[in-house]
């Protein structure tokens, strides 16, 4: 029993927590913006990388660097969005999707020419687990998860009280009616950009802080990003959470029944499902 | 629409006609390579290498009564549509007699099946591993420089068992490469009497395989067999079992051997890991064409550079040795490279050309080995077992 939960269900939470961290900013992107953001794991791997230059050029630790590497992608995220998406506004949201799909590709090979494509770690060396009552943790998953606890907190709080939370809440569910309200439309994008970047930054370290720093692999870990939005509810913060939760484990479970290379897949049948079975998800998000 | 085609008539004719076996002819031959895709970083290197073989024939005195190779190269992607896309135009359109390349193994069966063997065209490898090109129904039309995987599965089962090593898991990457490998290294570990607790296939670029090592650890082997990239899913499963203590061992092919591994987990956890890789070539064809390759600007040590050119320099011994003849190339080609005939090394073209001319028997012994052709048209290989030592790999032994 306790293997079962040291090497299935604690990696599952563990990745799971990183998908969530990535499916809350696809979430908040598809529900206020409305269209499916395919540069988010590129995203996500771009703010991994520049929380590896700070630690390299400034001597910070790895967990240090995380708070600057977050600020910097959420000024990259805002500043994608001024060069590229904005001037898309007005046309058919899918011209935006196709345009993501080309800032992902740019934004891998910028990471490419300039860390190169050889796997890069924070540190050198492993981090053997420790036993607390027989469940093996290592530090890095006890900070992984507490970080996801903490900001995933912070946000719902922060859309629940605050006058900013409540505009983007209210430009998710009507844009035009919170225009006629008051609501700057201009300022809420802005602001969700910062905090979707943060996110990404956040999710794409954990990722790394966890294995390795590779070029692709915010892109490898996107489609399992976008079935925990969906699943969760397309809108919903903890929705997201919840779906990334079941698509971590999903996927770690699935290696009992079929084989491991099936692994991906999971993500894929349970994506298909959730659109024939369910299409809100499971918060009750939009129908997309 | 009639004067096209009849100027396309003119002109094929005409083509026919500057292409039929007229043996002062110059000869034309595909030099097909990944230029493009994931092995893009060793093409340069290879494409050089064949050119400077191609470059050292006609300038001893060509092909025949005065001819020349004619090199053409075309770019494989490392992708079996766009290489058999790249075999055609050069098969069908442009008329050529025999092909070295290409690069990868799934296009060298791909090319194969489709275009070189029913046009009885002949192909010779510089860097397509697969086990599954030796039981290709190839007409004896498919010979390769390098060795099979199956010799370094087989070579890696032997020499692990050799050292005292009885029980082991296996997990593969899930492509021709891991396959292969993982089969022969199975079937030799099994003949000679040791258990496989499990052989499982992974996929790449997974952010946990800790449930597939806790599937593999089932069976109480202490030792895992990894066959994928130390730059990839390798890296990332030799991780996860250390830090859990999966296995105490490891055990990895080329594949593996990446100083990346070393960088990354660091050379205090590595004691236990031992990669095999084929061994550098050595001797006298290595350390002739070592002299001219680097003299004409190459870097003889690039990785396929000398097999590329022991495939480019055979191809054009066939060529002079079946007198242009496609149909005898292979036949021509099994004569050079083989036992007996007076060893011939890389780049002594007049001597062979003579000798040929005078009908005797030759020997080629190349940069990157004897090329003595089994059967399959496979050369064996040649291992080494490597150990972790400070940041780098140091030889252990030499693997049977």
């Amino acid at each position: 029993m306790l293997e079962f939960i040291n090497f299935y269900i604690i990696p599952g939470i563990v990745i799971g927590a990183i998908y969530a961290l990535g499916a809350i900013g696809i979430t908040l992107i598809f529900g206020i913006l409305r269209f499916g953001h395919f540069a988010h794991g590129d995203l996500a791997t771009t703010g991994a990388y520049l929380a590896l230059g700070v630690t390299t050029l400034i001597g910070l630790t790895p967990w240090l660097s995380l708070p600057v590497a977050m600020i910097l992608t959420a000024l990259l995220a805002y500043g994608i969005h001024r060069l590229f998406y904005r001037h898309l506004e007005a046309r058919p949201k899918i011209l935006t999707v196709m345009a993501s799909l080309g800032i992902g590709m740019m934004l891998r090979s910028v990471v490419q020419v300039a860390w190169g494509v050889d796997p890069l770690a924070y540190g050198s060396g492993i981090a053997r687990a420790q036993s607390f009552a027989g469940l093996m943790l290592r530090p890095r998953e006890i900070a992984t998860l507490a970080l996801t606890l903490a900001l995933v907190a912070t946000l719902l709080a922060f859309l629940r009280y605050s006058k900013w939370g409540k505009a983007m809440r209210a430009m998710s569910d009507n844009p035009d009616l919170a225009r006629l309200c008051g609501v700057d439309n201009d300022r809420v994008t802005r602001l969700t950009w910062f905090i979707v970047g943060a996110l990404a930054a956040a999710s794409g370290f954990c990722l790394g802080i966890n294995t390795e720093l590779t070029t692709m692999m915010g892109w490898s870990a996107m489609l399992s990003m976008f079935a925990a939005a969906v699943l969760g509810g397309v809108g919903r913060v903890e929705g997201a959470v919840v779906g990334g939760l079941v698509i971590g484990l999903a996927e770690e479970l699935s290696v009992l029944l079929v084989p491991s290379p099936y692994k991906s897949a999971t993500a894929f049948v349970i994506l298909l499902a959730i659109l024939l079975l369910r299409p809100q998800g499971i918060f009750k998000g939009k129908v997309l | 629409m009639n004067k096209t085609r009849a100027s396309i008539l003119t002109l094929a004719l005409a083509g026919a006609l500057a292409t039929a076996p007229a043996w002062a002819q110059n000869v034309k031959v595909a030099y097909l390579v990944g230029i493009t895709g994931p092995i893009a970083g060793m093409a340069p290197t290879m494409v050089q290498s064949m050119k400077f073989a191609a470059e050292q024939v006609n300038a001893q005195g060509g092909i025949g009564n005065g001819g020349k190779i004619d090199p053409q190269v075309y770019d494989s992607g490392c992708n079996p549509q766009l290489a058999t896309d790249a075999a055609t135009k050069a098969v069908n359109v442009n008329g050529v007699i025999g092909m070295v390349g290409p690069s990868c193994s799934g296009p060298v069966i791909a090319v194969a099946n489709s275009v070189t063997v029913p046009a009885g065209v002949l192909l010779i490898t510089s860097s397509g591993t697969s086990p599954k090109i030796s039981t290709l129904d190839d007409k004896d039309l498919v010979f390769r420089t390098v060795a099979s995987d199956d010799y370094q599965g087989r070579a890696l089962a032997r020499t692990l068992k050799a050292r005292g090593t009885d029980k082991v898991a296996v997990t593969y990457l899930n492509n021709d490469y891991g396959l292969g490998l993982a089969e022969a290294f199975s079937d030799e570990f099994k003949k000679l009497g040791g258990t496989v607790t499990a052989s499982r296939a992974h996929e790449d670029k997974k952010a946990s395989y800790r449930s597939d090592l806790a599937e593999l650890a089932k069976g109480g082997a202490d030792t895992l067999v990894v066959f994928a990239y130390g730059n990839s899913s390798g890296l990332t499963i030799v991780r996860q079992a250390l830090e859990n203590g999966f296995f105490k061992n490891f055990v990895g092919a080329d594949g593996m051997r990446d100083e990346n591994m070393i960088k990354t987990l660091g050379a205090e956890n590595l004691k236990t890991f031992l990669v095999s890789a084929p061994a550098g070539a050595t001797g006298a064809g290595f350390e002739k064409f070592s002299k001219d390759f680097k003299a004409a600007g190459g870097d003889p040590n690039g990785t396929f550079a000398a097999t590329s050119y022991d495939a480019a320099f055979l191809m054009a011994l066939a060529i002079e040795k079946a007198g242009g003849d496609k149909a005898k190339l292979s036949q021509a080609l099994r004569e050079v490279a083989t036992a007996p005939g007076e060893p011939i090394l890389p780049g002594e073209w007049t001597k062979a050309k003579q000798l040929i001319a005078e009908g005797k028997d030759i020997d080629y012994k190349g940069a990157a080995g004897d090329h003595e052709f089994d059967a399959n048209g496979d050369v064996p290989g040649d291992y080494i077992l490597y150990k972790v030592s400070g940041n780098t790999f140091a030889e252990i032994e030499r693997m049977k």
